[in-house]
């Protein structure tokens, strides 16, 4: 029989859960963009080497799965005395991977920028980080705004993984409460719809955040 | 070094092997799930639409992770009793449909409404519009985010390890908890999936080729 | 206007009614076909011409009415009854040809196998009978050279001579032409109207949407102009261009010929 019961008393522990879940998207997020945007410099600058430097790290953290790169982390970093809590490994490493993925975005956005936008800023003697900061990355994040809550939603789910270095987000919380009831099916699947409702939710917010933006 | 390998070596071929198998099986059904799936909300009935609507949107919103979970520990529940690898390979075909049938909905989408009424203008049937006209003329746009699903998918098959198929990463992992030695199964793994992912690019772009040999000038 | 109860219709309108949501694209529409002749359809965009010409095929559903071809009723089982069988509306449609705005070739297929495609999977043929036939159809056009071309290495005006050449294959009854040369470069207009006049004279029965008012006056047995889902004048191209009756046409025509500063 499918117990309703255990879902509705286990579900406050797992809603609970869920702050580790965000926390690591959303710090994770924050992160990919600051990184990205750097990267995603490097990859349009003049110099050879910052372009391949570029290159190299979007194809490994993107050609890389990312339960690879945690337990690297999680293995490695002891190894070469970093002993970063394990929270932090989790959110520094997410937001490696998602740096990768929003690189691109944004390349891709600022692809989409007329070229007389930064010729009119360098026309009026704006320095090349003014014109980076003032100019060119609040009209990339517009046009990239769907696909970075996309990555966003991604990130959500790919936060799963972070289970394998002992955060108790979602997924390890379902885990316990199953091994503890008997009651995989239940509890997993309100997890599933957990996510679920986060990434609606999330979805929600970008439409109505690029609606206000698209003035 | 040499010693470890010749050790795991047997072990790490396995999960090669497996990890190809699984990540193999998953894409192929997955795309023809999903292929199905597609026709279905294209061609059946309306009252199709709401339920496959739920079917791709809690698919794509929930982690691999708990759908392999609900699958491989919540199904015998229900009586699906599952072995840990056709549950991975079922996981994979049930993620991979969702994710297939929304790009292949986006190539037919994108297929010129004229050049349909002309085969229907001729008088050819349903089956022989999309086998002979739609499925061609949509592989074009199709064809890269299906390549570029296929590859997201081998980085899936990974998650396999979770609920202990014996694939690369679960052979690996045991080589580190039981040798302490980090450097040489995170390097094999590395090289492994690049190689893996440029295969697979390769075929991609060869299949590209084929799909569109009629767009490149000959003359 | 005159009728014309000489020979039976080759197809006809009786009352055709087409809503698109509150918008009514044809009002009670009646025209009847000549066989053997040139029908061309004429007026403002937007005046339902084209809606008229996708309901023959039924391309388009019609809400009411009856549209026949050869006394036989297409899209629906009987007047105001049920839809038709798909099947069955499939063999009706192999009777009439249609010729397309955009050509709509398929990309994938060469111009060869374009034309053969239909006489290989509709009409059943043989792929050798097939391809001999489709031949014979792009000679015609006078593309015989052109049969190993895919339509991106093709011209405008080469394509839609495939076109027609893949609906001539089918040896239908009716040929619907969509404004087939609005898409085309001027200097290509010319090779289209040429094929188009070859199968007039060889005495196809065509409709034909178009705004190439010197095809209509040449071409055309009768022109039947069209405003705002209605037929306002049907008649020989010497009525409607030359005496024009009703003040609706003759603004058009002015317009026309004010826009391009020619006679004809």
């Amino acid at each position: 029989m499918f117990s309703f019961q255990t879902i509705i008393d286990n579900l406050p522990v797992l809603i609970g859960s869920a702050r580790y879940t965000l926390l690591i998207s959303v710090l994770g997020c924050l992160e990919g963009l600051i990184l990205g945007a750097v990267i995603c410099a490097a990859a349009l600058s003049h110099k050879i080497w910052l372009r391949r430097a570029a290159a190299l790290y979007v194809s490994f953290f993107r050609g890389v799965p990312l339960l690879i790169q945690l337990l690297v982390a999680y293995y490695l970093l002891p190894v070469i005395g970093l002993n970063v809590p394990a929270l932090v490994a989790a959110v520094l490493t997410v937001g490696f991977c998602a740096a990768a993925y929003l690189s691109e975005v944004l390349r891709g956005s600022l692809n989409a920028i007329p070229k007389g936008q930064a010729e009119a800023a360098a026309a009026i003697g704006m320095v090349p980080l003014d014109v980076w900061v003032r100019i060119l990355l609040p009209q990339a994040l517009k046009i990239g705004l769907p696909a970075i809550v996309n990555e966003l939603i991604l990130l959500v789910k790919a936060s799963s993984l972070v289970t394998v270095v002992g955060i108790v987000e979602i997924t390890r919380m379902s885990q316990s409460i199953a091994a503890a009831t008997f009651r995989p099916l239940e509890i997993y699947l309100a997890a599933a719809f957990i996510y679920l409702a986060i990434n609606l939710v999330i979805a929600q917010v970008g439409r109505v955040l690029e609606r206000r933006l698209a003035v | 070094m040499l010693e470890t390998l010749h050790r795991y070596g047997p072990d790490l071929l396995t999960g090669f092997g497996l990890t190809i198998f699984s990540w193999l099986l998953g894409t192929a059904f997955g795309f023809v799930l999903g292929f199905l799936i597609e026709i279905a909300r294209r061609f059946g009935p309306r009252a199709l639409g709401y339920p496959i609507r739920a079917y791709v949107e809690f698919i794509r919103g929930t982690p691999f992770l708990v759908q392999l979970f609900v699958l491989y520990y919540g199904g015998p529940l229900i009586g699906l009793r599952l072995d840990a690898l056709p549950a991975g390979i079922l996981g994979l075909t049930i993620y991979g449909s969702a994710y297939f049938t929304e790009i292949l909905r986006a190539g037919f989408d994108a297929v010129p409404l004229g050049q349909i009424e002309a085969a229907r203008a001729i008088g050819f049937r349903n089956s022989t519009i999309v086998s002979r006209i739609m499925v061609p003329v949509m592989m074009v746009s199709a064809l890269p985010a299906l390549v570029n699903f296929a590859i997201i998918l081998t980085k899936e098959t990974v998650i396999l390890s979770m609920i202990t198929v014996p694939e690369i990463m679960f052979q690996t992992q045991t080589m580190m908890s039981e040798t302490f030695a980090f450097v040489t199964p995170i390097l094999i793994l590395a090289l492994f999936f690049w190689g893996f992912v440029e295969a697979i690019s390769r075929i991609g772009r060869r299949l590209e080729r084929r799909f569109t040999h009629y767009l490149i000038d000959r003359s | 206007m005159t009728h014309q109860p000489a020979a039976p219709a080759a197809a006809y309108l009786r009352n055709v009614n087409k809503f698109y949501g509150p918008f009514q694209a044809l009002k009670d529409v009646s025209l009847d076909i000549p066989p053997g002749k040139v029908t061309c359809l004429i007026g403002p965009s937007g005046s339902g011409k084209s809606t008229l010409l996708r309901c023959i095929n039924v391309l388009e559903d019609y809400d009411s009415g009856e549209v026949r071809i050869d006394d036989q009723l297409i899209g629906y089982e009987t007047p105001g009854g049920k839809r038709m069988a798909p099947r069955r509306l499939r063999e009706m449609r192999r009777e009439i040809g249609m010729v397309f705005q955009q050509f709509n070739l398929w990309p994938h297929m060469t111009a060869l196998q374009n034309v053969a495609e239909g006489l290989e999977r509709v009409r059943g043929l043989s792929r050798a009978q097939a391809e001999t036939r489709a031949r014979e159809a792009l000679a015609k056009v006078g593309l015989g050279d052109k049969e190993g071309n895919h339509p991106s290495h093709l011209s405008g005006g080469q394509q839609q001579r495939v076109a027609i050449a893949r609906a001539i294959a089918m040896e239908p009854r009716i040929m619907l032409f969509d404004e087939p040369t609005s898409a085309l470069d001027p200097e290509l207009v010319g090779e289209v109207l040429g094929v188009m006049k070859q199968l007039a004279a060889e005495g196809m029965t065509m409709v034909v949407v178009t705004h190439e008012m010197g095809f209509a006056a040449h071409v055309a047995d009768r022109v039947v102009f069209m405003e705002r889902g209605e037929i306002v004048a049907v008649g020989s191209p010497r009525d409607v261009f030359d005496a024009p009756s009703d003040p609706r046409l003759a603004s058009f025509l002015q317009g026309y010929r004010e826009r391009n500063s020619l006679d004809f």
